[in-house]
């Protein structure tokens, strides 16, 4: 500041005046020149966040509502802060930018605060009074069950229902989203090991607050209303019923906790639980990926007699993996059905032909090593099956269409295929547990040659076990078993363990395919692999013993089989993992409020509607202000009369029609005098953009071909600025501001403008570049050409481009000194180089003649020292 | 399968009282200790067949609970309860041979399981165990005989 503060002492020496109006002047500017760096500061803040949220959108990186929110607030602090030191600039010139500014911030936050309410306050409803109309308040699962046992009089347990108003009383009278809201948010849900904490901490927060009052008393209320209908000592089993994930595609398979053969002395505790498993680190996971918004899932939960049965399992209306399949698939075990769902033991399939009569074509009966059965008390017992009621079919025919007519009547009702959890209790009765919609793939068919894969071939690993999640993928083997291998798994292996429990639904997005021993395609885990489009082999015998950790191998879901190495043919049909984002809450939350952030309106600085009130969004404030701050800081010295003398023509050579203000440290000593040499420039980001724009001299403009003349004439006349005389004085030079880390250029060279800034220090992480390149003389299409032309070169330097229209803005950022150095001198060069290259846009020959020269160019630029 | 000794080892009252209510409703014997000193203490007294430790815990923390369970009784399984998750301290835990590693809260049921299998595992061990010293005492007797 000293320096600075010379360079005022100079000029004023010659026209006297107070020492006092010099100091004030002195101070004044670097209060202005401090603003400045904030607002730059701010608007490269704001951009970068834009890009974030850009990137976001392309849908292929999960992200939750922590981002979405995190995302809007700092973009607006930016904005804030960039209207707050523009008004210090321009003294309040523009003081419409607060309406514009508290108008968009409120429409975000409406769009961030919706929420489905609803007016019924019931905390528990008897399921006899549920349908499927309540979905609002029972959670979906509870709804369809309700729905099928009063409208459609299908034997289903009695029970009732601990409503989503009741999870709402049960949160607020604990005081836990607050509490909840800040974990999330202060943790790195990337990192399994801070997810798993997470997870923990949140559980246990939620099992350690107490039930309400009133809502303990009515559910002992409706467990002695139930019991006294049963006439009987009852259990209960605790379903969780989640509101909120019912939309379209997504299954929510096993991602919360149900407890089975609840006794009263438990029901809280167990309750409890079931709401803590919102926050399994399978359910976080999950909505991560699906994007689900946290605070839209209400945890409702279904309270119903245990039916202590003898045997039980899943039933898929139709073939889950084959649409045009309508084959019943009724998948049985003994005891309850907890093995069919977990995945942890095998079980019986039996396939039923839908069409009358009835008739089973396919009837696998596996060998069972256990069953699940209630404890007299409370909780369920897993036995050990002995002599040989483990090979027996676990139901006879006559049950099996039972059970499949039950479920032709729920899916016509329906009218959508459905997914079944039934158990036949002691007394030979048939009970219905949940049904909900089904999802169904295509199977993928492959044109790979049979000769090639035929079963002898020498890479086959093993063959047999079930397609669980069609498809197939390659990676290394990862022998998955103990708990603590959710935290070890790396990221793109092939997931192999012996069952397919649902714990290992939180590593699927990981994981390139999956193999179990156990375990058939009803279970959870198949259902979640399923919706991510995750290839998935189970009930392949040995698996664990014939694979080795770290082994690359290829899982062909599809055919059964595992390869050894990478089967290229196979790979190259199997679908891309589905997008997972798009179209789910979360992402359309973001879309909703992206709309009011990212989109850039205001192009032209020199429309009349470059103005505040004309700004939409938020991007359109920052770039308004943006280009106001560097008028204001040029006018600064006008206004004071001094400006001609504090910024320099530079001297090279000759003078050259670039102006030049230091802001601070750009020159290495004071100048007297109206030019400054080239040699007295020590800004790094300006020398290194100057290096580029004079490393290779320009040929002149090129040949233009008649028709390309012709738009350029036109536009002449129909755009002012390109009119000489009438140009701005603003308008027709080249100013750079400098320091000695930072520049900033405002250009019109030819017919079109460019701002380019740039920050370049030993800091790596604070350095950036960003390049906005805008109009040119030849019509919209040639325009348009040029802008996709030069993004196109920028792209290939690793250079971040968003085209709208006709105006570019590149970024790149964070790298260290040499790398920004080099893309500020092919910004240079380009700057030179591309002028009037619109002509030529309609020419294809010309235009490779010209693609190839400045490829080369920047290969020599780059390769230069 | 027939009844066993657990130890359940928390600092949490609340969470102790809850899961020893339950599983003993799950038929099983169920002894407790606030810390790992009296852990060790119980341990000592009586059979332990099975131990669930926390494994943050004001005192002797988790991991070193269950190096010094290692030194008093080698077969007896540990399952250790952890709601932070550091790679590190669980790998350290498995290496010193505990049986596994269950998120807190636990699943009751998946709790019980794993305790079932820890318990079959310790007896599988013993009886391999007890085979080899009747092996060992046989040579050694047979030894005697020839020697004589």
């Amino acid at each position: 500041m000293c320096r600075l503060f010379n360079r005022f002492k100079k000029l004023f020496i010659k026209k006297p005046k107070l020492a006092a109006a010099v100091e004030e002047l002195r101070i004044a500017f670097k209060d202005r020149y401090h603003s400045f760096k904030l607002l730059l500061n701010a608007n490269n803040r704001a951009l970068e966040i834009m890009a974030n949220i850009e990137r976001a959108l392309q849908g292929k990186q999960p992200f939750g509502m922590t981002f979405v929110r995190s995302s809007c607030t700092a973009v607006s602090v930016n904005v804030f802060n960039m209207i707050k030191n523009i008004e210090k600039l321009a003294q309040g010139k523009y003081g419409k930018l607060n309406g514009r500014f508290n108008d968009i911030q409120q429409n975000i936050d409406r769009l961030l605060s919706q929420k489905k309410s609803t007016e019924d306050e019931r905390l528990i409803i008897p399921l006899d009074a549920v349908n499927k109309e309540m979905t609002d308040l029972v959670g979906s699962k509870m709804a369809n069950l309700g729905e099928i046992k009063n409208r459609l009089q299908i034997k289903v347990p009695g029970g009732f229902i601990i409503t989503a108003a009741a999870y709402e009383r049960f949160i607020r009278e604990n005081d836990l989203q607050a509490e909840i809201d800040r974990r999330f948010q202060s943790t790195d849900v990337d990192n399994m090991e801070k997810l798993y904490t997470l997870s923990s901490e949140i559980q246990q927060l939620i099992i350690r607050s107490g039930v309400p009052d009133d809502l303990a008393d009515d559910v002992m209320q409706a467990w002695k209303q139930l019991e006294s209908e049963t006439k009987d000592r009852i259990t209960l089993a605790l379903r969780s019923s989640a509101l909120g994930e019912d939309t379209q595609d997504s299954s929510f398979a096993g991602q919360y906790r149900s407890e089975l053969n609840v006794s009263i002395d438990s029901i809280f505790y167990a309750y409890k639980e079931v709401l803590a498993s919102k926050y399994s680190l399978q359910a976080i996971t999950y909505r991560l990926n699906r994007g689900f918004r946290d605070e839209d899932i209400s945890m409702c939960v279904g309270c119903m007699a245990m039916v202590d049965a003898v045997a039980g399992g899943v039933i898929y209306s139709r073939n889950p993996v084959d649409m045009r399949d309508d084959s019943i698939f009724i998948n049985s075990a003994w005891g309850l059905p907890k093995s069919v769902v977990d995945g942890s033991d095998a079980c019986d399939l039996f396939v039923v032909s839908r069409k009358a009569p009835m008739e089973i074509i396919r009837e696998d009966i596996k060998a069972k090593e256990r069953k699940f059965v209630c404890f007299p008390e409370e909780g369920v017992c897993r036995m050990e099956l002995t002599g040989d009621t483990g090979d027996l079919a676990s139901i006879d025919k006559k049950q099996a269409f039972d059970l499949a007519e039950i479920v032709v009547k729920i899916e016509q009702y329906y009218a959508i295929p459905q997914d079944i959890e039934w158990a036949i209790a002691q007394d030979g009765s048939v009970y219905i547990l949940q049904c909900r919609p089904l999802q169904q793939m295509e199977m993928e068919k492959k044109d790979i040659p049979e000769s090639e894969f035929n079963a002898d071939h020498e890479a086959v690993i093993t063959r047999g076990g079930i397609t669980a999640s069609p498809g197939a993928a390659c990676g290394t083997v990862y022998l998955a078993d103990k708990g603590i291998d959710v935290l070890r798994f790396p990221e793109g292996a092939v997931l192999v363990t012996r069952q397919a429990l649902p714990r290992w639904a939180s590593l699927l997005n990981r994981s390139a395919a999956v193999v179990t021993e156990q375990g058939g395609f009803a279970g959870h885990l198949a259902n979640v692999a399923r919706e991510f489009g995750v290839p998935a082999l189970f009930g392949v015998p040995g698996a664990v013993d014939r694979l080795s950790n770290g082994e690359l191998v290829t899982v062909d879901a599809d055919s059964l089989t595992i390869y050894k190495g990478k089967i290229e043919p196979l790979l190259v049909k199997s679908a891309t993992k589905k997008n997972l984002m798009e179209g789910s809450p979360v992402y359309e939350n973001l879309r909703q409020v992206s709309g009011l952030i990212v989109p850039l309106n205001l192009l032209d600085p020199d429309s009349s509607d470059f103005s505040p009130a004309n700004c939409k969004t938020f991007h359109d404030i920052t770039r308004f202000i943006h280009e106001k701050s560097v008028k204001e800081m040029f006018d600064f010295g006008k206004e004071h009369d001094f400006s001609e003398k504090s910024s320099k023509q530079l001297f090279y050579n000759v003078p050259m029609q670039w102006w030049i203000l230091n802001l601070d440290d750009g020159f290495k000593e004071e100048v007297d005098g109206k030019y400054v040499k080239l040699e007295n420039i020590v800004s790094i980001p300006m020398l290194a953009f100057w290096g580029g724009f004079t490393a290779i001299p320009w040929d002149g403009p090129p040949a233009i071909d008649g028709k390309g003349l012709i738009s350029v004439i036109f536009q002449s006349t129909t755009n002012r600025a390109l009119t000489p005389g009438v140009r701005s004085a603003y308008a027709d030079r080249n100013y750079f501001m400098i320091s000695k880390n930072y520049c900033s250029l405002s250009s019109r060279l030819g017919y079109h403008f460019s701002i380019l800034e740039a920050l370049v220090s030993e800091r790596s992480i604070e350095n950036y570049v960003s390049f906005q390149f805008k109009g040119g003389a030849a019509d919209y299409q040639r325009r348009l050409k040029r802008v996709h032309f030069i993004g196109d070169i920028l792209e290939k330097q690793d250079f971040r481009v968003e085209i709208k229209e006709d105006n570019l803005i590149a970024r790149v950022e964070g790298h260290e000194m040499d790398y920004m150095k080099k893309r500020l001198e092919i910004l240079g060069y380009l700057t030179l180089h591309t002028r009037q290259l619109d002509m030529i846009m309609a020419n294809n020959a010309t235009l490779n003649h010209y693609r190839s020269k400045i490829y080369k160019d920047i290969q020599n630029i780059l390769n230069s020292k | 399968m027939e009844n066993f000794n657990v130890l359940l080892v928390d600092d949490e009252p609340e969470f102790l009282e809850t899961l020893v209510k339950r599983l003993k409703k799950r038929g099983l014997n169920i002894s407790t200790a606030k810390s790992g000193e009296e852990a060790l203490t119980v341990i000592m007294g009586k059979g332990i067949d099975v131990a669930v430790l926390d494994v943050r815990m004001p005192g002797i923390d988790g991991i070193q609970t269950l190096r010094e369970i290692k030194k008093l009784d080698p077969l007896m399984e540990v399952i250790m309860l952890t709601g932070h998750a550091s790679v590190e301290v669980a790998i350290e835990g498995m290496e010193l041979g505990a049986y596994d590693y269950l998120m807190k809260p636990a699943d009751i049921d998946e709790l019980f399981y794993k305790l079932q299998d820890a318990f079959k595992k310790r007896t599988i061990q013993q009886e391999k165990i007890g085979k080899l010293e009747d092996l060992v005492s046989y040579k050694s007797k047979t030894k005697g005989v020839i020697l004589k």
